[in-house]
């Protein structure tokens, strides 16, 4: 298994150095311009100019290129254009922290979720408890995320007054203590999580359902039921383990999103997470930040698709790598 | 079997276990929030907060380009002068300790001239050279004085091309300028520690004369050493050293950034409001949601259907509105764009290149019905780009071109545009068609669009709408790639139209639609050589009736910019300068004493 993960992550070197490249070259042929900001009236023209040449845009493209190439290969993404010139790797690093803690405590309530209503529904096939929950499921899954997030600022930060509407901690919150501060963070953090976890966890709770009811059906389970084995153990040990094989492929590629960031979620409750920081840097064309962002998301889809593949070989002894 | 399911169906005694665990968790965290709400209220009683559309770039004067970041280095920063908008007359003032530049005629000046480092400044009889006489009694905030050497500092940063400032046109009429660099030696002495002397190389109106030298001091003793080429990574620009009413407390880019009353401060003094946290809320409707509840005290630019129900909802609140700076306007190609690229011949456009046709189009647009459906009583008709807040320059018998579609009509037909058998209008087999193209985002001019739309569609001209991405339309707009577009422009308080309708295209980078008229040109030259504003009047006049007269463009409406305020606020005085012009002065009135 060690040697095929090696073989894996020395194909994915050449594979991301190629998304690289191209994210290079087609940035910069896309309109938009990151001097644009200082073309206006009563700045002087020479300004943009002088902007260009320190962010070295003035050279011929494969100069560029070879440059910036050089310093990647040195581990140097370069400053930032738009966030007045800060090392691209430090922006980064202070958003990732936050998008990792929203991403990991959804994806925890995402799974547990999603895995449990999947296992009822499919266990009480057809019962009211199953249409019911599957109705809301979908209602839920079709819901789109800035939306439901609206509304449940509208609901329980407006009307119910329970929940702040945005932001990380409450002002003055450095004074609460440092058990307070966390206990600040997290009553922050209620909303946001609940909202990305209900919208995935209605998903995954219709994989599993429907990977549960193929699985129940199977002979090895009425043989399990046949030896009067407890139904608990039956469902848990014997049905789930084989009717996780698909929920595992969703979380091989939740990866990328535990570090990319949700876009809505941040800009609605104004987290300065990843999201925001990629598209941010879209729209005032930071050619360093995007690609840095590329490397990170790009890295990751190929991580998380090897950790899937990896993670089937754990859950199923007949798959071998 | 079924018992066994029964009892299967006892996972949901799990679920039920776990969504008690969360209940209970986020009560108990509610409690403790409770618990600490003592504390978070007396924070809210000190605190003064503003929600931002975006995070401050540099808190550098001369690196800092956004409006929020000149917002906050205002209040750090020590400034030569205090600038003041007169709004009887349009005019804008500037104050030192013991001068002004003229008398105030709109009642008691708002600024006090203890925010100025200047005492006085004397401008010379040539208007080559102005001397400012400094306090001695002003410090950084490390307690080392504020000396001209500082100012002179400052402003060879500002004229640097390798710092790449976004103020050096200030330096613009400094000695050497006029040989492409300015030579500081010549152009700024410092004779002494309170002696500060700018050098111009040709005579310059006196109130020009001391816009462009009063911009903001960096201390030198604290960056003398740093190099150009490291300036702007220097680590000293997230920790500036200042000596007005406040100092940076902290700053978590993207998310906040807090000042506080900076207690040694003389200039004026001390902020009243021990402190100020700048917020940085990326979406509308939380930042009107905040407003709301209470956890901001100021939004900006809140949109004008939104005020009914935002002044229902919480009646703490009221909506304060500043103008008239910005206009929206519909561009109208003069001339053959793609003639001009190909040739540099300047030829008229096949469908707007006429004055008259121009006119026919400004007159087919019901502007009253889009700013009564939209704007209300927040915008005015638009006639010219000089706004009627500049009283002193602004032509008050030009009468608005009325909403007529039969003048239109009958303008288009004696340019001979006639209907054609599929009812739009034809001349020499060429349709009246094109598209109408705007930038993606913004409601307003969405709204504006679609009016326009009909109005032209209903007197036999067919315009399709376009949004397209703000960086890819504004670079079309730049590269003069578009035929008609809608936009809009806020304007300095100085008028210096030259850039946007001088007729040399080449040096007027933001004349888009290619408009010439060398009449205009000289206007602006001869206002330009008027030592004395006042003196300029006449040629202004005279300009916007020929900007009435070509329609160069469709000026559609003036906005008031509207900003939504929590009444604990006390003592604000907001102006055309600025939304936070007297910030230093505001108060907040403790949160018991807000009648629920």
């Amino acid at each position: 298994m060690l040697r095929y993960i090696l073989k894996r992550l020395l194909i994915a070197i050449p594979l991301i150095f190629g998304v690289l490249t191209l994210t290079f070259f087609i940035i910069r042929l896309a309109p938009g311009d990151p001097a644009a900001f200082f073309i206006q009236p009563g700045i002087s023209p020479n300004v943009a100019e002088q902007i260009r040449a320190q962010y070295g845009l003035n050279d011929p493209l494969p100069v560029q290129y070879v440059k910036w190439l050089a310093s990647v290969l040195q581990g140097d993404f370069g400053r930032s254009f738009s966030r007045a010139q800060q090392p691209v790797v430090e922006v980064i690093a202070s958003a990732l922290p936050i998008t990792v803690t929203i991403a990991l405590l959804t994806l925890v309530a995402n799974f547990t979720f999603g895995i449990l209503i999947g296992i009822i529904s499919a266990v009480r096939q057809n019962s009211f408890l199953d249409r019911f929950l599957t109705v809301t499921a979908l209602f839920f899954y079709s819901m789109p995320e800035f939306w439901f997030a609206l509304m449940m600022i509208i609901l329980f930060a407006l009307k119910l007054p329970l929940f702040p509407t945005s932001g990380l901690n409450e002002i003055g919150a450095e004074g609460f203590g440092s058990v307070g501060f966390v206990l600040d963070r997290l009553w922050h953090l209620v909303l946001p999580v609940t909202v990305l976890s209900i919208n995935g966890a209605a998903g995954i709770a219709r994989y599993v359902r429907g990977s549960m009811l193929e699985v129940i059906r199977q002979d090895y389970i009425r043989t399990a039921r046949a030896k009067g084995l407890p139904e608990k153990l039956v469902i848990f040990r014997h049905a789930l383990r084989n009717a996780l094989l698909p929920v595992i492929t969703i979380m091989g590629s939740s990866l990328p999103f535990i570090f990319s960031g949700a876009l809505f979620i941040e800009v609605i409750f104004a987290f300065p997470g990843m999201g925001r920081i990629t598209v941010e840097a879209i729209f005032s064309r930071d050619y360093p930040l995007i690609i840095a962002n590329t490397f990170i998301s790009g890295s990751l889809i190929v991580l998380g698709n090897l950790f899937a593949d990896v993670l089937y070989a754990v859950a199923d002894p007949r798959i071998k790598l | 079997m079924i018992d066994d399911k029964k009892r299967v169906f006892s996972t949901s005694g799990i679920m039920g276990r776990l969504f008690i665990a969360l209940v209970v968790l986020a009560l108990s965290s509610c409690s403790r929030h409770n618990a600490g709400s003592g504390k978070a209220r007396t924070a809210m009683d000190s605190t003064l907060v503003i929600a931002m559309l975006g995070d401050a770039d540099y808190l550098n004067p001369v690196l800092g380009s956004s409006v929020t970041s000149s917002n906050i280095i205002g209040l750090i920063y020590p400034s030569l002068l205090q600038s003041e908008f007169d709004t009887a007359t349009g005019l804008l003032n500037y104050i030192a300790l013991e001068k002004k530049l003229r008398e105030t005629t709109s009642g008691e000046a708002k600024k006090t001239p203890k925010g100025a480092v200047a005492k006085s400044w004397t401008m010379s009889a040539d208007h080559k050279t102005l001397t400012y006489i400094l306090r001695s009694d002003v410090f950084w905030n490390d307690g080392k004085p504020v000396v001209s050497g500082d100012f002179k500092f400052t402003y060879t940063l500002y004229g640097n091309p390798v710092i790449a400032s976004a103020r050096q046109q200030y330096l613009a009429e400094l000695v050497g300028a006029e040989k492409g660099g300015v030579d500081f030696d010549k152009a700024i002495e410092t004779p002494n520690d309170t002696t500060l002397v700018f050098r111009f190389y040709k005579p310059v109106p006196e109130h020009l004369a001391l816009f462009h030298t009063s911009l903001t001091p960096l201390p030198a003793h604290r960056w003398k050493n740093v190099k150009p080429g490291e300036f702007r990574n220097s680590p000293l620009n997230i920790k500036p050293l200042g000596a007005g009413p406040y100092q940076l407390k902290s700053w978590q880019q993207q998310q906040e950034l807090v000042l506080g009353s900076s207690p040694k401060s003389d200039l004026p003094k001390p902020g009243t409001i021990p402190l100020i946290t700048f917020r940085v809320v990326p979406d509308y409707t939380v930042r009107l949601t905040q407003l709301q509840t209470g956890a901001v005290d100021v939004v900006e630019n809140i949109k004008p259907e939104d005020f009914t129900a935002l002044l229902k909802a919480n009646r703490q609140l009221e909506i304060k509105t500043v103008g008239l700076r910005v206009y929206d306007y519909v561009g109208w190609s003069n001339i053959d764009q793609g003639e001009y690229h190909k040739s540099g011949k300047v030829i008229p456009h096949p469908l707007f290149g006429s004055s008259r046709v121009r006119l026919a189009l400004t007159h087919a647009i019901d502007r009253e019905a889009i700013i009564d459906g939209y704007l209300k009583q927040y915008g005015v008709v638009c006639n010219t780009d000089v706004s009627p807040s500049l009283k002193w320059a602004y032509n008050d018998r030009i009468a608005p071109h009325a909403f007529d579609q039969a003048r239109a009509t009958a303008l288009l037909k004696a340019e001979g545009w006639l209907p054609g058998a599929d009812g739009i209008l034809q001349k020499q087999g060429k349709r009246f068609s094109f598209v109408l193209y705007t930038n993606s985002g913004n409601a307003r001019r969405n709204y504006a669009s679609v009016v326009i739309q009909q109005n032209l569609r209903s007197i036999g001209i067919d315009c399709k709408l376009d949004v397209q991405e703000s960086n890819v339309f504004f670079e079309n707009l730049h590269q003069r790639k578009l035929d008609a577009w809608m936009a809009g422009w806020a304007i300095g308080l100085e008028i210096d139209p030259l850039d946007v309708w001088g007729s040399d295209l080449n040096k007027s980078r933001f004349n888009f639609t290619g408009y010439q008229n060398p009449r205009v040109d000289q206007l602006c030259d001869l206002a330009k050589q008027k030592m004395d504003p006042l003196g300029a009047k006449p040629y202004w006049l005279e300009y916007q009736e020929i900007l009435h007269r070509d329609q160069p463009v469709s000026f559609l409406y003036w906005m008031q910019e509207t900003q939504g305020f929590s009444k604990r606020i006390e003592g604000e005085e907001l102006n055309i300068a600025g939304s936070f012009y007297n910030i230093d002065d505001w108060r907040l009135r403790p949160s018991a004493n807000i009648a629920q």
